[in-house]
This record gives structure tokens, sequence and C-alpha cells, in this order.
């Protein structure tokens, strides 16, 4: 077939679907989310938006365990959610193959940290396997799947979110039909592999580490580790005007950097990083006169190396933190007395003219209204995972916490015992957060009579991650309609005595309804109703607003919405600018006019 | 190098005349390097898949795209870089080695331009879209955008790509206008660059498209030529 462009993400899940992959399972999350995206849209695989990676992990798990070969992807965090299960399932095996995709982002991209998630697999004995651009992804997929069942592991595909991200060539094998898929395996009742307990997981633990050292025998034989000379006379010039050998070592998008950066050198590519071929690094190590190790975020590799008794030279001269693109990396090589006159050079300078373009909330977007009242209360805001993070950037800059999916109830609850806000706080969660880790928080809130308010920004929908389905919708990703949970009624089933529904796009109701529920005593929730502005499809627009000049006092307090359709207009009152309304852009939602006290803003078109 | 990428749009021609297969220029190892940058919702992301698909349309060559990170939907900065090559290793282009940028938006073009290599070339779309903090007062938008691009240290092209595309229906299409205008640099046939707008934007849309496509790629031929005329007159 032909050489298609594909992102990273999309390779993986076309080399998963090629090797009969049944069930694909996971939570949205940037840089993974588009594995599951993918494969829902290819016949013969059943894919869903599980309510989170633990519960996403556990299904394919569960499939994988029923016999059939089964898929899991998710975010740096999303595997730190999922970590009970991903340990002990590698202390169970599995039945059919598991693969397990996880997407890390060195940079910050959109995770909240950079952690690096080759430790998951050192830490569970999980083998590791990492590709470096989209054929890679659609090849090693397959090969996962053959070691998952092979050595009865399930088998981690793990990348860096250049190689998620990137869009590269990859050619498909055979005529684009899908290979027949394997036979469902076997999957009579097995009580000693699946149920841990004691009696069994302490025969399991040795039986994973027996399984471990063959497939260390695996790794120093495979052709996974692939040796590429240095050309010309193997030799790399140096800034004293000598010359050496130089070997790196490197997997995934460290080895593409590496190799941008320094393509006189040898390489010894790895795609198994877990367990590491030492044995091969060690050949590798004797042809070289300076090993270096590159690698993103922690010293990884280069410590195992370094224990092995072969000495390298890594994090001395490579960053510890961020994407390692070929400029970190040259100038890494360049410090190290490498003579890269392509890396020495200074660039120039960044124009002084140039500004920030920072993402804002969309115009209409229904988290504006309570983000505006909150700031006007002056409550101390826990927000959590989702676009109301944006409220802690300017224009609205009123945010103390975001943390990580969840974290706002409890982490409300903590501080209101501490002693709390002296003006209030409040707890700002997403629907699609609010299933995927709230409710436990809410209900050990209400349990410990917790006096605190819950703000459950419903947009209906999982927006930040570019618009998945959730319990909240009517239909499932896979296209079925189902029943769309009802918010209200869990938080009375949890113990919410006070519980109010509230229009985002009306201002003063929004206030009404935070005093109200901070004036509660006991845990008090929120639900909004409005839905997200861009996702499942764009809003149309209700008729814009338009601004009187001659009414309009330049007070500004419109602007404080932080709406991008509002702007300085050219005339002023006093000195100060008037406001104008871009009407191309500007949906109706009216908070705008809501709060103009000249009643100078009015509906386009309405006398 | 660089005086090779100045006659880009000459050269092309001369392929032609030679009968040498366009795409010829990548046989020595080198790379073409294009940033398309703008604002989250002008089309950078679709532009650069049209690039990219032209590229692999051709034939023979390696492709790699990548974008910017992040919640670039919600009106923030865009940025994608096409590599285009025999070989090309990492996906995205190292500071200062963009050998095009074409930019939606003037402000977008001015962040870019440093990213471009001395003599590269800068198409510039005259558009301005005043982020929402600058029309609150915030800082002060760059209004003057282009000439401080437009230095000496590149060749700056402004192309106003919302006239050009409202001439030829709608604005809407003023990305593919740009894309034409970089079609005269690169050295892909023009069915080429349609059957990638084909794949690329919907049916119903094709023949709007399409002739923002030929817009763009005249606009700057006209140009390219009118600039000859002048160097051969002088």
């Amino acid at each position: 077939m032909a050489a298609v462009l594909m992102l990273g993400n999309e390779a993986l899940a076309r080399g998963a679907w090629d090797a009969g992959v049944r069930v694909a399972a996971a939570y949205p999350g940037t840089p993974s989310t588009e594995i599951v995206t993918s494969l829902a849209a290819y016949d013969g695989v059943y894919a869903e938006w599980s309510t989170n990676e633990k519960v996403a992990y556990e299904v394919a798990f569960g499939a994988a365990m029923g016999g059939v070969r089964a898929l899991t992807a998710m975010k740096s965090a999303g595997a730190s959610v999922a970590a009970d299960p991903l340990i002990t399932s590698v202390y169970t095996g599995v039945n059919a193959g598991l693969v397990v995709c996880l997407a890390g982002d060195p940079g910050m991209a959109s995770g909240m940290t950079e952690q690096d998630d080759r430790y998951f697999g050192r830490m569970s004995s999980m083998p590791m396997l990492e590709p470096a651009d989209s054929q890679e992804c659609y090849e090693y997929v397959g090969l996962a799947y053959e070691l998952s069942e092979s050595y009865d592991v399930p088998v981690m595909v793990r990348m860096s979110i250049q190689t998620a991200h990137q869009k590269s060539v990859v050619t498909i094998e055979g005529d684009g039909a899908r290979p027949e898929a394997p036979e469902r395996r076997d999957p009579h009742r097995k009580t000693e592999k699946y149920c841990m307990l004691p009696r069994f997981s302490r025969p399991m633990h040795r039986s994973l580490l027996e399984r471990f050292e063959r497939l260390r025998a695996y790794a120093e034989a495979s052709p996974l580790a692939r040796l590429e000379a240095a050309p010309g006379d193997g030799r790399s010039p140096l800034r004293d005007g000598g010359s050496a050998r130089i070997g790196v070592v490197a997997a995934g998008a460290a080895y593409v950097s590496a190799k941008e950066a320094l393509p006189g050198a040898a390489f010894l590519k790895l795609g198994m990083v877990h367990p590491l071929p030492i044995e091969a690094v060690r050949r590798f190590a004797a042809g070289v006169d300076r090993l270096f190790v590159v690698e993103e975020l922690e010293p990884y590799l280069e410590e195992q190396i370094l224990a092995a008794g072969i000495a390298c030279e890594g994090k001395s001269w490579f960053p510890q933190w961020g994407e390692l693109t070929p400029v970190r990396v040259g100038a890494g090589f360049y410090a190290a007395g490498l003579d890269l006159p392509r890396w020495a050079e200074d660039k120039p300078a960044e124009d002084p003219g140039v500004i920030p373009r920072p993402p804002v909330l969309c115009t209409g977007c229904p988290h504006r209204g309570m983000a505006t009242a909150m700031k006007k209360l002056d409550f101390d805001v826990h927000g959590d995972i989702g676009c109301y993070d944006l409220t802690s950037l300017p224009p609205v800059s009123h945010m103390h916490s975001a943390f990580e999916m969840g974290a706002s109830i409890p982490m409300d609850h903590g501080f209101w015992r501490a002693g709390g806000s002296a003006k209030g706080s409040v707890a700002v969660i997403g629907d699609s957060t609010f299933l995927h880790s709230g409710l436990t928080g809410l209900l050990n809130a209400v349990h410990q009579r917790a006096d605190i308010s819950v703000l459950i920004q419903d947009n209906s929908i999982t927006a930040m991650t570019g618009g998945q389905t959730n319990p909240g919708n009517e239909t499932t990703l896979a296209g079925a309609e189902t029943r769309p949970v009802d918010l209200v009624a869990i938080c009375r089933a949890l113990g919410v005595e006070h519980i109010e529904t509230v229009d985002p796009y009306d201002y003063e109701a929004c206030l009404a309804a935070l005093k109200a529920a901070r004036a509660f005593d006991g845990p008090a929730v929120i639900v909004t109703n409005r839905p997200c502005m861009l996702f499942p499809r764009k809003v149309p627009g209700d008729g814009h607003f338009e601004v009187d000049e001659e009414l309009c006092n330049a007070c500004q307090q419109c602007m404080k919405l932080g709406c991008p359709s509002l702007s300085h207009a050219e005339s002023t009152h006093r000195g100060r600018s008037k406001v104008a309304i871009a009407a191309e852009t500007c949906t109706g939602c009216s908070l705008c006019a809501q709060l103009c006290k000249a009643g100078a803003i009015t509906k386009a078109g309405v006398a | 190098m660089s005086g090779r990428r100045m006659r880009a749009v000459d050269g092309r021609a001369d392929d032609r005349a030679s009968g040498r297969p366009a795409g010829g220029r990548y046989t020595d190892g080198l790379i073409d390097n294009v940033m398309v940058v703008g604002v989250g919702g002008q089309g950078v992301i679709v532009a650069a898949a049209v690039i990219a698909d032209t590229a692999l349309l051709h034939g023979g060559l390696d492709v790699k795209l990548s974008e910017t990170r992040g919640m670039s939907q919600r009106g923030g900065s865009v940025c994608s870089h096409i590599r285009i090559g025999e070989r090309v290793l990492a996906p995205s282009i190292s500071p200062g080695e963009v050998d095009y940028l074409l930019a939606f938006e003037a402000a977008e073009g001015l962040r870019f331009a440093v990213s471009v290599r001395r003599d590269g070339v800068a198409i510039v779309n005259t558009q301005q879209i005043v982020p929402p903090l600058a029309s609150q007062g915030e800082f002060t938008y760059p209004f003057d955008a282009i000439e401080r691009m437009d230095d000496g240290s590149r060749r700056v092209l402004a192309v106003d790509g919302n006239a050009i595309a409202a001439d030829v229906g709608d604005v809407k299409v003023a990305g593919v206008v740009l894309v034409g205008a970089l079609s005269a640099y690169l050295d892909f046939a023009s069915e080429t660059w349609e059957r990638a707008i084909e794949r690329n934007v919907p049916a119903r849309w094709l023949e709007m498209n399409l002739a923002a496509l030929r817009a763009g790629r005249e606009t700057v031929a006209a140009r390219e030529a009118a600039a000859a005329t002048g160097r051969d007159g002088a």
C-alpha cells in the first residue's frame, strides 16, 4: 500500500489494528488522545472513552484476560492514575496480548509535570519499547503484541510527545485490508493466575522475575538494538583540533535529535529500553573513544550503564528538563568539546515588538460567568484540570490552585480544615473531571461533614483535549446511544443537601448561587448548565451585541470578562477608551451587557 | 546555498526546460524547512497538511510535520513545522533554519521571523489580529510588524491574502492563497498541489480553494517576474 502521512499516535493505532486489536480503552489526555480516537474509526475494534485511566486499564486488561488483543493509552499523569492495575498486571501476565501506550510530555506542552515514564517500566518489570517515528510506532505495536503473548506480560509502547505528535511517512503493509485477527484465546477460569492473594501473588512475583530474565536475553539478541556505524573514517572533529570516535546510545525522540545534532557519530539506537540490552551497550562502548547517552529527562539509561561499569557521559552535558531538541543536544555536544559549527552560532534575538498571545476562554465560553463572579466575590478558587484553568492567567488571573485530576474538592476540603479563606473558597471542577475522579472527593467531603462549596462547570463534554464524550453525553465514542448521567442526582445520592443548577450566562444568578453555597452549613454544590462553545460542534451565536458609543462611559467593567470579542474602541471618554464588540465573533452570551451599568450594550437589531 | 534558494521560482522553470524531474534539488541532502504560523482558527493546520501532502504525493521524498502543542484552538499562537527532503530526521525545524515562513497574521510573522535563516523567505499575510490582552490595554500590538520583519535579514513578501481570498469567493480561503504563494517557491507541479488540496478540503469548497491556490501562486510569480525585470534593468 502507498505511503501515508500519519501522526505517531495514528500509526500506533493502525499497527494495533493490523495486529488484530479488538478492544481499546482510554481516557483522553494530550499527547496520547489520538490513539483511541483513531482506533474508534476502524471496523472490528471496540473503542471507548473510559471514565478514567485506571478504569480504562482494567477494561483493556479484562479484554486481554478474556482472550482478545487489547490496548490502553494514556498520558504521563494517566499512568499514575492507572499505576495500581499497571503494576499488578505484570505479575499476573495476560492471556491475549495487552499493549499499554504511554505518551510522555517533556517540555510540558500540556502536562502538569514532566515525569519520566520509563520508571513505570522499571518499577513494574513491564517491557518497554520506544519508537522514534511514525513508521516505528506502526511496526513496534505488532511486535509488542507478539512479545506480550510470548512472555505473558503486558508490553508498554512509550513515546515522547515529539514521536506521538509528529506526522511522518508510514508504509502500511499488505493491501490495506485488515489481516485476519487472531482467534480468541481460551478464557477459562484461572484462579491462581488472576487472584492477587498472597498465596498466589508470591509465586507470581518469582514467575515475573523469571519471565523478565528471558526478556533480558531477548533484548540482548534483538535487532531492536540497532548499530549504526559512523560515516567516513568514523571520527568526529573536536574543538581542540583533534578528533575522536564518538558513540551515542539513545532511543526514541532523543535518538532523532542526537542523530540530527551529530550525524558523524556511531549510534546504538535502542528500540527496547526495558530491559536494557546492557551487553550490547558494552560491546558498542568498546569500539568508541567517548560514549554519550542522550535521553530526555532523568538519567535513566545513564545510571544503568554506569552501574554496569561502562563509562559514559550524559546529564553533565544534556539538560534534565524539557524536550531534547536537536539544538539542545547540539549545544551539549558542543560544550563537551565537539566541533559543531551548526550549533555553536548565537541565534539572533527576538524582535522587541513580539507580543504574547496565550490561549483564552472562547467568546461565549460557559465558564466565564462563574469565573467573573468568583473574582468579584474574591473567593479563593481551587481549580482542577480543565479549560477553566485559563482563568489563572490574564486577563482573569484569579485562581489559587489547579493541581491534578480530582484534586479540587479534597484540596478545598483540606484548606477549609486549615481554617479556610476569609472571604470564602470554592472547588471548581468540570463534568468530565468530576466523573473521572471528583466523585470520591465529594463523597469524602459529605461523609466528613466538610463545609465546602463545589462548582461543577458542566459544559457537557471533555473540552480541553478536543471534545471527547464522557458519561454526561447521550452517545458513546463507539456511536451508541446511551443514558447521560444526571450530575444533580449523583450529588444528591452522595448526600449533598444543597444543590443548585445555574445558568452561567446569568451573572446575578452566578453571584447569588456562590453566596448561597457559602452560606449553607455543609457541603454545597452548584452545577452550571451551558454547553461548550467548541465541542462537540461549534455553537452558533444567538445574535451579536453592540455598544452604543454615546452611552458608553468607558468604565470598562465589561473588560473584566476577558472576552476575546471585546476590545478598546478608538473613541474615548475622559481619556479612557470606550469599548467595541466584534460583531463577527460575538455569540450573544450577554454577560457584557449585564455588567454594563450605563446600559450601553444591547443586542443588535433589538430596539 | 542561499543563492540557489533565492532563484527558486526561476529554478523551477529551468528544471522543466531541462527535463529534470522536479524535486531534483533534494538529491544532495538539501532539506526544505517550511514553517506555517498564525492564530488558532485561521487554518494553519490545514495549510500545513496540504504542504506536507504535496511533498508526499510528489513521491520519493521523506516528509515530517509537527505542530504547536497545547491549547492553540483557543485563540493562541499556532505554529506548524514541515520538513521535506530525501531523509528527514527531526520533525521540528531548528532555530534560525526556516527556509520559508508562511505567516497568516502579521504579529505572528514577527514572532517567528527570528526562526528564518539569513536570506530565507517570509510570506506574510497583512491581516492583523489584535489579541484580547492587547485590545484591553495590557500591551501594544505591533502594527508595524511587517516593516519590522523587513530589516534586510530575510526576504519579506507581504500578501493581502484576505483581499485575494475575498476576490475568489470567501475570506476563509486566505490560508490557501498563502499556500499558493509558497507553491511558487517549491519544486512541485501545480497538479500535485491541486491534488493535495483535493485531499484536505471538503468537496463543496474545492473549486474556491483551487482558485485561491492559483491566485496566490500568480501573485508571487508576477512579483518575482517584476523583481527579476527590475534586477535585469539595473
